[in-house]
Order: C-alpha cells, then sequence, then structure tokens
C-alpha cells in the first residue's frame, strides 16, 4: 500500500517553501511505516485524479499563476470531481484564491475553477505578517502570511479565526476555507511542519479515503510543538 | 552651506556611532539626508571618472569590494560603501566618510552597491556610468513580494540610466534579459559545465520574453547555465568574459581573457563575483594582468568563509541570506572531507525577512552527511531551524537546540568534528562575529 501524492506544477507554483508541505507529509507517513510516493506533475500532462490520495496545489507568482491557470481550468470538470467525491486536496496561497470564482485584479477579471464559493478581489496593500489562528478542530495554527489578494469566503467555512494577522482579507477575522476534504489557506511557513495536529489530519484524510485504518501512531512532536509554541507566545501571549 | 552643515554634522556622527562600537553606517547617512537632501547629487558630482552600481541578490558586497581593490591597487581613491550599507543612507554615508570638511570629495571613482528596491530612490540623486548585475535569487520575499517586482524596481532603476554600460551575468536568465533592451551591455558568464549537480529551487526557468518553458543544456548552480527558449530564441548569451579551466578544490582559480587569476577565497560563487569585478575592471582600460594582480589582494569581508581558532580548532563563519546563498554554504560543508560540528543560526529580523518559509526552500537534507558529528541551531528562530533539520532526516539525537550563540559555539568547539562549520543569516553576522573573535582572543 502506498499513498500517492500529485504535486501540480512544482515549476511554477513553488513560491515560499510551500515544498516543506509535502516533506512534511512524506516524512510523518515515513515515520509511521506508510509509504507514499509523490508524483511531480508538470507543463501538459493529463492527470487521473482518482489515482491520487492527495492533490497538492502552491502558489506561484502572479505571472506563473497565469500560466497555470489555463492548464488548470482544462482539467476544471475532473477537479470538481475529484473534490466532490471526497478527494483530499491542500492549496496554498495562489493555489487558494484559483479555486474560487475568479481572481479580480485592476484591469481584469481572471476567472477561477469555481470549486469553492469565493471571490477574490486584488487589494492595495500586501498583507504580510506572522499569523495564529483559532480553530475549534486543530487548536491555534501558526503560519505566515503574504498576499495582494483579499478573499471572501461567503458561507464556507473558515479553517481559522484569526487572533493575530490578517487572514483572508483583513476585515472579518477569518482565514482560509475548509470545504469536504479541501484545506485551502493563505498560509505559508512552511504551514504543515509546525502545524503537526493539521498534517496528520490531511493524512487521515487520505487513508480514510481510500478505506483504510486511520488510527495514527503517535508520533514524539515535542520539536515541532516548540516551534509552534514560539510563535503563538510571542506574537498572541507576548512573551 | 547646508551641504557642510551636513558634512559636519554627518562626520560627527560617523565618529560617535564609531565610539559606541556600531558597525551599521546608514545612521549617519540619514542625519545628513535631513539637513540637505540633495546631498548625494552635490556630492557625487566631484567623480572624475566612473559612478558604479552594483546590483543583484548574491555577490553585490564581494563584487563591489573586489572592484575596489583592483581600483585602489592601482592607485585610484575610491568611494564605497564596504561593509554592505547599501540603500541611499548607507551610500551617502560613504561619500561624506570621504570628503574633506569643505564637502569636496577627492575621488576618481565611487563603487556602491545597492539594495535592488532602493537602487531606484539611489538614481533620483546620481546616474552611475557603469552597472553590474550579479544574479537574481529569491530573497527576503516578505519585503519585496516575489522576484517579478524585484526585477521591475530593476527594471525602473535602468531606465534612468540609459547611457550606462551594463555587465551582466549570462548565465543567469533573469540577469540576462535586463540586457536586451539596453544599448551598452556586456556579459560574462562559464561556458564550461561545472558539473555541480545542485538539487535546488530554480528562479525564473520560464523565459522573461515569451513565457514559454527555457531549455538547459546543464545548471551550474540555481536557474544559471546554459538556456535557450525554444520558442521566441531567447538564450544565453556568449559571454565576452568566459571564465575556463576553473578549479575550486579549496581556494578557486580560474582563466579569462587569457589571462589566469588566482583568488584568495573559497567558493564557486566567487568566481562568478571575481568574473564580474575582472569585466567591469576591464571596461575602465585596466591591463589584464593587473586586474588579476589585485583581485589576489581582495581580502574578504565578514561572514564569507572567514575563519577563527578557538581552543585550537577552527571555525568557518560564513554568511548566508536566501537559498542561493545557503545552498553554497552548504556545499562547501558538505565538500569539506574532515569531520565536523556545525552551527545554523536563523533571525527574523526585518533585514533578514520576517518570513523563514525560505528554510523549506534550502536544500539541507544534505546535510545528512557523515562527516557531520553534530547540529546546533541558533538565533531568534532556531527552534524553526530545528524543524527544518527533523524534516531532513538529520537524527535528533545529534541535533542541540540552542538560542545563545556564546554557548553554541562553544558547544560545538568542545564537539567531536575536526573543524566547525557556522552558517548565519544577515542580523546574526556581525553580533556572531564579535563572540567569536573574543572565543579567539580568549583561547
Amino acid at each position: 500500500m502506498k499513498l500517492k501524492i500529485a504535486h501540480l506544477y512544482p515549476d511554477l507554483l513553488n513560491l515560499y517553501g510551500d515544498i516543506g508541505n509535502i516533506t512534511t507529509i512524506r516524512k510523518r507517513c515515513e515515520w509511521r511505516g506508510i509509504q507514499t510516493q509523490v508524483d511531480s506533475i508538470y507543463g501538459n500532462e493529463k492527470i487521473n485524479f482518482t489515482d491520487y490520495d492527495l492533490v497538492f496545489l502552491g502558489g506561484g507568482s502572479d505571472r506563473e499563476q497565469l500560466l497555470v491557470r489555463d492548464k488548470l481550468i482544462a482539467m476544471k470538470k475532473e477537479i470538481s470531481a475529484y473534490v466532490e467525491d471526497g478527494g483530499v486536496l491542500a492549496a496554498v496561497c495562489g493555489g487558494y484564491q484559483l479555486l474560487g470564482s475568479y481572481y479580480k485584479l485592476e484591469k481584469e477579471t481572471i476567472p477561477g475553477l469555481e470549486i469553492l464559493n469565493i471571490q477574490t478581489e486584488v487589494g492595495e496593500t500586501r498583507l504580510i505578517s506572522n499569523v495564529v489562528l483559532e480553530s475549534e478542530k486543530f487548536g491555534t495554527i501558526v503560519g505566515f502570511e503574504n498576499h495582494g489578494g483579499r478573499t471572501y469566503i461567503n458561507d464556507h467555512t473558515p479553517l481559522g479565526k484569526v487572533i493575530y494577522g490578517n487572514g483572508n482579507n483583513g476585515k472579518d477575522g477569518f482565514e482560509g476555507v475548509l470545504y469536504k476534504n479541501v484545506i485551502a489557506t493563505y498560509l505559508h511557513g512552511a504551514l504543515l511542519p509546525k502545524n503537526p495536529v493539521l498534517s496528520d489530519y490531511i493524512i487521515k484524510m487520505m487513508l480514510e479515503q481510500r478505506g483504510l485504518p486511520s488510527d495514527l501512531k503517535p508520533l514524539d512532536d515535542t520539536i515541532e510543538e516548540n516551534a509552534h509554541k514560539y510563535v503563538v507566545d510571542r506574537f498572541v501571549n507576548k512573551n | 552651506m547646508r551641504k557642510i552643515l551636513a558634512v559636519w554634522a554627518t562626520k560627527l556622527a560617523i565618529l560617535g556611532s564609531k565610539l559606541l562600537g556600531k558597525n551599521g553606517s546608514s545612521m549617519p547617512g540619514s542625519l545628513a539626508l535631513k539637513i540637505c537632501p540633495d546631498i548625494l547629487t552635490r556630492l557625487s558630482g566631484d567623480i572624475k571618472k566612473d559612478i558604479i552600481a552594483v546590483w543583484g541578490t548574491n555577490g553585490k558586497t564581494t563584487t563591489n569590494n573586489m572592484i575596489s581593490t583592483v581600483l585602489e591597487e592601482q592607485g585610484y581613491k575610491v568611494v564605497c560603501n564596504k561593509v554592505g550599507s547599501n540603500m541611499l543612507p548607507g551610500v551617502v554615508t560613504a561619500f561624506i566618510s570621504f570628503s574633506s570638511l569643505t564637502g569636496k570629495v577627492k575621488a576618481d571613482y565611487a563603487c556602491l552597491e545597492m539594495d535592488e528596491a532602493y537602487a531606484r530612490i539611489i538614481l533620483q540623486y546620481l546616474t552611475p556610468t557603469k552597472i553590474v548585475i550579479t544574479n537574481l535569487f529569491r530573497d527576503q520575499m516578505d519585503r519585496y513580494g516575489e522576484i517579478d517586482t524585484t526585477i521591475s524596481y530593476i527594471q525602473m532603476a535602468l531606465d534612468k540610466a540609459k547611457d550606462a554600460v551594463l555587465i551582466l551575468n549570462g548565465d543567469d536568465p533573469l540577469t540576462a534579459s535586463l540586457g536586451l533592451k539596453h544599448k551598452n551591455t556586456r556579459y560574462y558568464g562559464i561556458t564550461e559545465n561545472l558539473g555541480l549537480n545542485l538539487n535546488e529551487t530554480r528562479e525564473g526557468r520560464y523565459c522573461r520574453v515569451c513565457g514559454n518553458e527555457l531549455k538547459y543544456d546543464f545548471y551550474q548552480y540555481g536557474q544559471l547555465g546554459k538556456y535557450h527558449c525554444s520558442k521566441c530564441g531567447f538564450s544565453r548569451p556568449m559571454p565576452q568574459y568566459d571564465g575556463k579551466n576553473i578549479t575550486a578544490d579549496d581556494y578557486v582559480s580560474f582563466d579569462v581573457c587569457d589571462t589566469h587569476v588566482d583568488l584568495p577565497c573559497k567558493g564557486i560563487y566567487n568566481i562568478y563575483n571575481a568574473l564580474a569585478a575582472f569585466s567591469f575592471c576591464d571596461t575602465c582600460g585596466i591591463e589584464k594582468q593587473d586586474i588579476a594582480k589585485g583581485l589576489q589582494k581582495y581580502k574578504g569581508q565578514v561572514g564569507r568563509m572567514e575563519e577563527f581558532t578557538i581552543k585550537g580548532k577552527l571555525v568557518v563563519f560564513n554568511l548566508a541570506k536566501n537559498p542561493a546563498s545557503f545552498n553554497q554554504s552548504i556545499g562547501n560543508i558538505i565538500n569539506e572531507k574532515r569531520t565536523k560540528d556545525v552551527i545554523i543560526g536563523i533571525n527574523d529580523n526585518d533585514p533578514d525577512g520576517n518570513d523563514v518559509s525560505w528554510l523549506w526552500d534550502v536544500d539541507f537534507e544534505k546535510l545528512n552527511n557523515d562527516t557531520i558529528t553534530s547540529y546546533t541551531t541558533s538565533g531568534i528562530r532556531s527552534k524553526d531551524m530545528a524543524v527544518r533539520f527533523k524534516y531532513a532526516g538529520i537524527d535528533t539525537d545529534k541535533m542541540t537546540v540552542g538560542g545563545d550563540m556564546r554557548q553554541d559555539i562553544l558547544n560545538a568547539v568542545n564537539g567531536s568534528g575536526e573543524r566547525v562549520y557556522m552558517v548565519v543569516n544577515y542580523t546574526l553576522l556581525f553580533s556572531t562575529k564579535k563572540i567569536l573573535s573574543e572565543l579567539e582572543a580568549e583561547s
């Protein structure tokens, strides 16, 4: 048994260390004796989404994102079917924006994949900050945001409530979206290494979706938890 | 009158900050700008020959200092912002340090490294006659947004210096593309394949002219290499200054324009820095043999493979600011065959970049190497670095999560390795150097 991960366009969507998320899923599986395989998907390759247990979509520069968008739009139906069927998808930053209805820039509006009912508009400044979220499901989540877009998530469930930083749009106090087995967020850091609870949640979803037992062997997360706690203490508890 | 007042006040401020033992040199310049906003225009008008601007992500300080060393060896007087204070106030401080009390700058050349984002501001006050661009890598992105933003800033600055001679690293497609619209451009590069085979994040693999994916015959490191675009024909320019017969086992040496150059420093990236300096000096009409001699006199700067001896053990100290320079430092560590204890120090102050996500773009997996006997993390973000080490597959029993630099250095020196290798990012540079010098003096 092998869990398969599709890393979409790692050559284009590779900003801000997001590769660390894949490294983390791989390692946390490896430490539990679960084999993984990561397929980097480039250029014009056709993807059979049903082959995969996790699809990862990172963020790129505006220019690179435009290049990617057309490739993804061509697979809109397949991605949508994968998500509606409970496929696990993690999207960060630009990847998050692409899942929505559109990204409105000053002069043009770029249509998205319409998997989430969210809309993004470009703002005047970039929102750049360390971030701490509070989530009922995962406890605190820490990361770093750096985005020009303001995203409005309508009735979607957010990933968490912002207790430090800006979040989706700097106004409504929410960050990210949780929808079926999709986790979409602006957070880099990379996100998963310092949030082992979130990492294990993704691995559990992957196993469940395959119909496999999803009780995960506990790991010693002292190093991760210390790094997590450092961010919470510094920005929220002001220690 | 305002100029003279500004010069006097600033000279006093420079003296004051030296007395306080401060290394930063931007504060005095800020003061001068308050008193006399166009001070830079007035002072730079005195330069007799060239005003040189050095831009790029990595190698600015080294290249700029190599250039000024060669020029000084030729007997020229040179204004130079040597310690890397490369925003507007730092440049002002460099000029005022050099000027007489009456505000005259009796110099032949000004060698100015400039921050990529601030070059367009500095160029409102002075116009360089020659510009060197070393490379464009991912760096401090929370400040610039992303690399496309950096390039647009550089383009804005270039538009203000249309007549300048442009000297570019042709092996970097991002840098080379800046020469396409510029009328007077020269390129340096390395045509022979160095065969380094580093596996790293590559910036700008897409053609900046048409957006198509660039094809590479080989990579040197990062996105540097032999590339071409099969769609629009953009390709690596043949360099006028081509580094050949390269050796880099220890100190590096190479040939360029039939001239042999021995450098008193290590690291492949220094060949590129020296090629940039050589190209520039050649455009100034300096004899090639004299350039080579001058480069040999170059003294490395703080934290550029600097060596200390503490309790009889050699400590090699290196600065790295971004994934590209970190991967280079890692290459230096694993090329050393002796056993060693390793310290990585990471801060997240404004000059470092507040975001430490880039640690995940560095190939720390390469440090999973039998010659390394222990791994210590230090700096404000030592805990983040520890997570990075753990996920790089490094044995947590060999790891120490530190944070007190003095103690971390002492622990590493007492380790079982034959040497200590340290890599820190920017705001740890001077404080760590101070500790290393103190420990060296004590032992």
